[in-house]
């Protein structure tokens, strides 16, 4: 199965999916509309193309800390998080499910992704 | 600082510090001197606290455009890096504020190994208790 069909099938699980890097496509699946979801994968993978800027700085002032590269970022609010590593990202509700399972899950399939794209 | 305290108590902890809105540290517990230092802190504050502000924004907007609730206000963010993770929250500063105080706590920040990182736990500490007396 695909990462995002993995992410699909965990307890508070709304949605998943991939995006370019270079930003021309997105997919998805799960309970989001279609033009809901591209504006996710934007959000996201704006976010991720600013962590990796800050890391990049990060290293370059401050070598060998253990950030860089980053491999992905969590944001949580009162009942929903938003879990993004490399270019796959995951809407969950937390009350019903587990974020230290969906991040563990997520490191497992793209710990090793690679980031010569972004 | 009770809580940076307790956070060092977790986990893999490896630093735990409190800044400012505006990203300045404050306060800081450091486990291991040799691999992270506050310089290093100073700087992660500023990133965190940028990315927190950029998510409240993109929360706020998300939950109008969509009629989905539960994503603002950010309760924390979480950067995770190579080796360690950067957890961040200002969930105290949104409760005072929702008492109607106008003096802020600062946001409160943990570095964690990521093999050891426990990130509900870390959560559950930095949304602990209610708004500082």
């Amino acid at each position: 199965m695909s990462i995002v069909s993995d992410l699909l099938a965990q307890p508070g699980v709304i949605a998943a999916g991939e995006y370019a890097y270079r930003g021309d496509r997105f997919s998805y699946r799960g309970a989001l509309s279609e033009e809901h979801a591209r504006m996710a994968s934007i959000m996201c993978r704006a976010t991720t193309m600013g962590t990796n800027m800050e890391s990049a700085m990060l290293e370059a002032l401050r070598p060998g800390s253990g950030l860089h590269p980053p491999r992905g970022w969590v944001v949580r609010g009162p009942g929903h998080t938003v879990c993004v590593m490399a270019n796959v990202f995951c809407l969950l509700d937390h009350t019903r499910g587990s974020i230290n399972d969906i991040v563990r899950l997520m490191r497992q399939a793209l710990g090793d992704a690679t980031n010569e794209l972004i | 600082m009770v809580i940076l305290d307790d956070l060092m108590r977790l986990p893999g902890a490896m630093a735990a510090f409190e800044f400012r809105g505006s990203g300045e540290l404050l306060e800081h517990r450091i486990a291991y001197p040799d691999r992270i230092n506050p310089t290093t802190l100073d700087l992660l504050a500023h990133m965190c606290s940028a990315n927190t502000s950029i998510a409240t924004m993109q929360a706020r907007g998300w939950e109008q455009m969509t009629a989905m609730k539960g994503f603002y206000p950010v309760q924390e963010f979480t950067l995770i890096g190579f080796d360690w993770s950067v957890v961040v929250s200002g969930l105290r500063r949104e409760r005072h504020k929702q008492a109607g105080r106008s003096s802020l706590p600062p946001f409160t920040g943990v570095v964690l190994a990521n093999e050891s990182a426990d990130y509900e736990a870390a959560f559950a500490l930095l949304e602990g208790g209610g708004p500082a007396s």
